[in-house]
């Protein structure tokens, strides 16, 4: 398993007063795409989080491994730059900095993306051309005002812009309208396509993958995986919901 | 008034929300016999108080010395209410009931037993209070604790009898004027010139009481002011809940109430300090409370606001201990001719201290309601975290509602968060209730009950009802 | 130079404790000293208008400005090029200008402070009153950084009519001592007001403030939207007033201010007042004092962003907000230059060239807009 992107071993984690995760064991090997799928409140997003390093969840026991580096104990900044990526289910707004303050700050501190001015304004228009993404939003305060659908994009700029080796997408589809989902899952192509990222891709609905060739389906039941398999797992639980799952999660707890 | 059928409509069509009822309140008693003395503020009169109480040479000196400062001090001309019409040379500032102070409430004279039965306090005190104290115009006239509290050391007392104490005289003297300063502004001057009444409450280090303690403060001569002094020291790790009440019936001279509550929270301990003030409309309250909280103790105010003609009332905690923390709830109901200034002050000095304030207001009949606060946090108050929350509703265009908070930040990691929304009940609330079936009125009444509730919820049981009695069942009274 | 002390400068129009220090603040300035001339100025109709510093500062600075300008934008029409008020702090300049907006006209004002703070130090002002006819259009642009060592009185009285809109940006970015006072009078009906201010305070700097929006007309909007960092040392007094004055019906007032202090030996004094003498209104205020908040902090660093880092964002955000809005050359030089002092050369520009504000001349500007 050493040429795994990410090796996550037998993680529990939780808030300060309630644990949601169970000895997760997940690896993803680079440019790997995976499903992550289970029933709502299962702890998908969280695990999402927790990868990222956010600081509003406790590991209390395994490990994470990305890129050969025990980032258990990193902050998701540390982990940022190390190449791993989080796409929000609900972007945070940050008032009173524009989006190009912003893009032009994350990017700068990475030594691989450092660029000119001009050549980082030439990325921007060509990324922004790929998401149909009007250029007038760089003036525009981060996530303030935006719509559930221009945040995603914003969400994916990032993405294509930070050329991360992994990316995380916490239900990146839901809430959109089939437009935007269109100009989403095009970023995600984009994505794999340009970057050769791996993909770690939460989703409840399966929709946004019909586009993806996909590794590997995880199911999340209650804070465990239950199940592991092929893209075929998609079309199964398409098909028949995640009844059979839960007994599994049930007897897992029990 | 539950006969009326048709709810009284204002000019725009909308069911009225009726003035609060006085008449539970608003009955008077005869002075006859009472030893008043005479109006206005002059040393000799100063001196008759102290005499007539007794006191060590210290509280001369003091009640002395505040005269001056009172007589030095000038309001601030720059904000507050109108106070023009409260003239100190036509207020008595003693007036006293003929009797002795009582243990018994058979031993308390018949009209003023009276007074106290129907406000419904001997009453309490045998279901739910560990002691009670009742103060008629200047004088405390009963004074009663459970003895099994006596037998844990807890002293609730009034300050008079401390100071006859050689036990407790030292530290009423260590304690007392030492947080409201008599320089802080002219009506706490003019507090310890004339002070008389009031209690001194002593919790020992680790004992908690079950039961609360109350004081309830009767002002029932006319053109009279009532300058209690209430003294509560909790010990270390102690927990206390004290209770005040007021009020008045009313007069159409004015009367003025300057009390002052010192308030010692030692570190580890727990204070709530509950009052419901129902002064009648001729009053002029211009009361000051403060509390020092040690570190890991709470401070808990809960503040209900309905009577008097002017307020000026602002409770402040000073937050000095390490982890500290106060937490503020308050409503105040200001109806016609009524212009009450209030809120609160918290100053965080400590690190990892936290206040929370929940206030409301509710403003009808031209009333004035004013939110006025101030937060301050000190240099050294790392992480220290404070929130204030503000709601005023405005019940018609005639009256108004300004809220005026400050705030004062000096630390880098700690954090403020402020909201305050001013309106009247939403067209779509009414709506939405009437459309279940609520007549408009009861979908009103509905609502400002709705809004009160967090505040009257926060009270004891008997004081939550009296509350009732102060908005709810006038409401039901413009329903029929 | 003799000098005379300005009190009650920024008085709100409602006080509290004044042992907090909140109320007003003094300036030392330079006494006013008579030309010998005859001075030009303004209307009558502008003499009575507020601007939030308060009646004598304003005759402070009507006195020490001698000749007032008065603009007139006929019935109708847009100006296309701002009205200009460039101020050189450094020598000490006061200004005065008077705008009329009549009905349906359309205009922008811009008010560029700028100084190196480099010679002796000097006080310089501005005082802009604006009125805005039934249905006109107001921008104001207001960009301060006076240099270190410098101070500055800026005033801003509008007074809006029916149906008008206004929108004012403001930048507070440099000089020593500012006293910044502004007055909406939201008077006619459905008139609006959208208010975005940004301050960047450090040093020993002192940054006071005094915001006063009265709605008077039915159905008038007013939005005030906040931004600041304090670092070092930096005071701050911020005092915002929103007054829904009886009479004005549907009326709607919003503020909201997001402070991050940065510094240990900072003074951040707020006073958010809403008055209320109506009760068909709603009026709304939120304050945020501290640090970025733990979800921002989260989301930023979740792209790379340490605290320190997510902390200088909002030092080099309030920068180039400042260069994207700046509508003009001067005010964008002004805007720049602060950019260079805070930031260092390269970054201070690179908003500027990425996306193409750099000033190249006025021509340029002006054949743009």
């Amino acid at each position: 398993m050493a040429d795994q992107l990410l090796s996550i071993s037998g993680l529990s984690a939780g808030t300060e007063d309630k644990p949601i995760l169970h000895d997760i064991n997940l690896s993803v090997g680079a440019g790997e795409t995976h499903v992550l799928m289970g029933p709502n409140g299962a702890g998908k997003s969280t695990l999402g989080h927790v990868i990222m390093g956010d600081a509003s969840y406790q590991v209390t026991s395994g490990s994470i491994v990305f890129d050969g580096q025990d980032v258990t104990a990193q902050a998701a900044d540390r982990r940022s730059l190390a190449g791993i990526f989080l796409s929000y289910q609900a972007p945070v707004e940050v008032p009173g900095v524009p989006l190009y303050s912003f893009l032009r700050t994350i990017c700068q501190m990475r030594p691989e993306l450092k660029t000119s001015a001009r050549k980082f304004r030439e990325r921007i228009a060509r990324i922004s051309d790929q998401l149909d993404l009007d250029e007038s939003f760089l003036t525009r305060e981060l996530n303030v005002g935006f719509s559930g659908g221009e945040k995603k994009k914003i969400e994916m700029l990032q993405l294509l812009l930070l050329r991360p080796k992994l990316a995380i997408l916490d239900e990146t589809d839901s809430g959109l309208d089939v437009d935007a989902l269109a100009v989403v899952s095009r970023g995600i192509e984009a994505y794999r396509a340009d970057c050769d990222g791996a993909l770690l891709v939460i989703t409840h609905n399966t929709r946004i993958l019909e586009r993806l060739s996909v590794d590997h389906a995880h199911v999340m039941v209650k804070g465990r995986l239950v199940a592991e398999g092929p893209a075929s797992l998609i079309d199964e639980i398409d098909a028949q919901g995640f009844g059979r799952f839960e007994g599994a999660g049930e007897k897992a707890e029990a | 008034m539950s006969e009326t059928t048709t709810p009284e409509l204002d000019e725009r069509g909308r069911s009225k929300v009726a003035d609060v009822d006085r008449s539970l309140y608003d009955f008077k008693k005869p002075e006859e016999g009472y030893e008043r003395y005479g109006d206005g503020l002059t040393p000799d009169i100063v001196r008759a108080i102290s005499a007539k109480k007794d006191e060590p040479a210290w509280m001369l000196e003091m009640r002395l010395k505040a005269l001056e400062v009172y007589h030095e001090r000038a309001m601030s001309p720059n904000w507050g209410p109108d106070i023009s019409g409260l003239d100190l040379d036509h207020i008595s500032t003693y007036v006293s009931p003929q009797t002795k102070q009582a243990q018994s409430w058979d031993e308390v004279p018949e009209d003023i037993k009276d007074t106290f039965e129907r406000l419904g306090i001997p009453a309490a005190e045998r279901e739910s209070l560990a002691g009670v104290g009742a103060q008629y115009d200047s004088e405390i006239v009963y004074h009663n604790m459970r003895e099994e509290v006596a037998k844990q050391g807890v002293v609730y007392t009034t300050i008079e009898d401390a100071l006859h104490d050689p036990k407790w005289e030292p530290v009423v003297h260590e304690y007392f004027g030492t947080l409201i300063p008599m320089r802080d502004h002219k009506f706490a001057a003019l507090h310890y010139a004339v002070w008389s009444g009031g209690s001194f409450v002593y919790v020992p280090a680790g004992i908690r009481l079950d039961y609360p303690l109350q004081s309830y403060f009767r002002l029932n001569a006319s053109g009279a002011g009532q300058f209690e002094h209430t003294l509560i020291v909790v010990e270390p790790g102690a927990d206390l809940h004290f209770i005040e009440g007021c009020s008045a019936p009313k007069y159409f001279e004015a009367n003025l109430h300057a009390g002052a509550v010192e308030l010692f929270v030692k570190d580890g301990a727990r204070l709530r300090y509950s009052t419901i003030e129902n002064w009648s409309k001729n009053m002029y309250n211009l009361n000051t409370k403060r509390a020092t909280v040690g570190a890991g103790s709470k401070m808990e105010w809960v503040s209900g606001s309905f009577g008097s003609h002017v307020s000026y009332l602002y409770p402040t905690t000073i937050l000095q201990g390490a982890r500290s923390t106060c937490e503020f709830t308050g409503i105040t109901f200001a109806g016609a001719t009524q212009d009450l200034d209030t809120g609160c002050k918290v100053i965080l000095n400590g690190a990892d201290t936290t206040a929370s304030i929940d206030t409301k207001s509710i403003s009808k009949d031209g009333g004035i309601n004013t939110f006025r606060s101030s937060v301050v946090i000190g240099r050294h108050a790392e992480r220290a975290r404070a929130s204030v929350s503000c709601q005023s509703l405005m019940l018609d265009d005639i009256s108004r509602s300004d809220t005026i908070p400050a705030m004062d930040v000096r630390c880098g990691s700690a954090s403020v968060g402020h909201e305050a929304t001013i309106g009247r009940i939403s067209d779509d609330t009414v709506l939405y209730l009437m459309s279940r079936g609520c007549s408009e009125a009861e979908a009103r009444s509905m609502v400002v009950n709705g809004f009160a509730s967090p505040v009257s919820k926060e009270l004891p049981l008997e004081y939550a009802v009296e509350m009732n009695n102060l908005i709810k069942l006038e409401m039901e009274g413009a329903i029929g | 130079m003799a000098a005379q002390t300005l009190t009650g400068v920024n008085v709100p129009p409602a006080q509290t404790w004044n042992y907090l220090r909140i109320n007003d603040i003094s300036l030392e300035l330079p006494t006013v000293v008579s030309k010998g001339t005859v001075p030009s100025r303004l209307p009558r109709l502008f003499s009575q208008m507020e601007c939030g510093l308060g009646k004598e500062a304003v005759s402070w600075i009507e006195a020490s400005a001698g000749d007032a300008r008065y603009v007139e934008v006929p019935r109708g029409t847009t100006f296309e090029e701002p009205i200009l008020v460039d101020v050189a702090s450094d020598g000490g300049e006061v200004h005065d200008l008077g705008v009329l907006l009549r009905e349906g006209a359309s205009a922008t004002v811009v008010v560029a402070a700028r100084g190196t703070g480099t010679g002796a130090a000097a006080s310089s002002a501005a005082l802009v009153r604006v009125i805005v006819e039934r249905g006109a259009h107001l921008k104001v642009v207001e960009i301060l950084s006076v240099g270190d060592g410098n101070q500055h009185l800026e005033g801003l009285g509008i007074q809006a009519d029916d149906d008008s809109s206004v929108e004012i940006r403001q930048y507070a970015l440099g000089g020593a001592r500012r006293a910044v006072g502004l007055a909406v009078d939201l008077a006619g009906k459905g008139a609006s007001l959208r208010l975005d201010s940004r301050y960047l305070v450090g040093g020993h700097d002192l940054l006071d403030i005094n915001h006063v929006v009265r709605q008077r007309g039915r159905n008038t909007r007013c939005d005030i939207v906040t931004q600041g960092l304090l670092e070092d040392a930096a005071h701050k007094t911020l005092r915002e007033t929103i007054d829904l004055v009886h009479g004005a019906k549907g009326a709607k007032g919003n503020e909201v201010e997001t402070v991050l202090v940065a510094g240990d030996e900072v003074v951040n004094k707020t006073l958010p007042v809403i008055l209320c003498d109506e009760d068909d209104v709603a009026g709304n205020h939120g304050a945020s004092i501290g640090s970025v908040s733990p979800e921002q902090l989260a989301y930023l660093a979740g792209r790379g962003l340490s605290e320190d880092e997510a902390t200088k964002l909002f030092a080099r955000a309030i920068l180039d907000d400042a260069a994207i809005h700046a509508p003009e050359g001067v005010s964008l030089a002004c805007a720049l230059e602060r950019a260079e002092q805070v930031l260092g050369a390269e970054i201070a520009h690179d908003a500027a060239d990425t996306l193409g504000l750099e000033p190249t001349n006025s021509e340029d500007e002006e054949a743009s807009a």
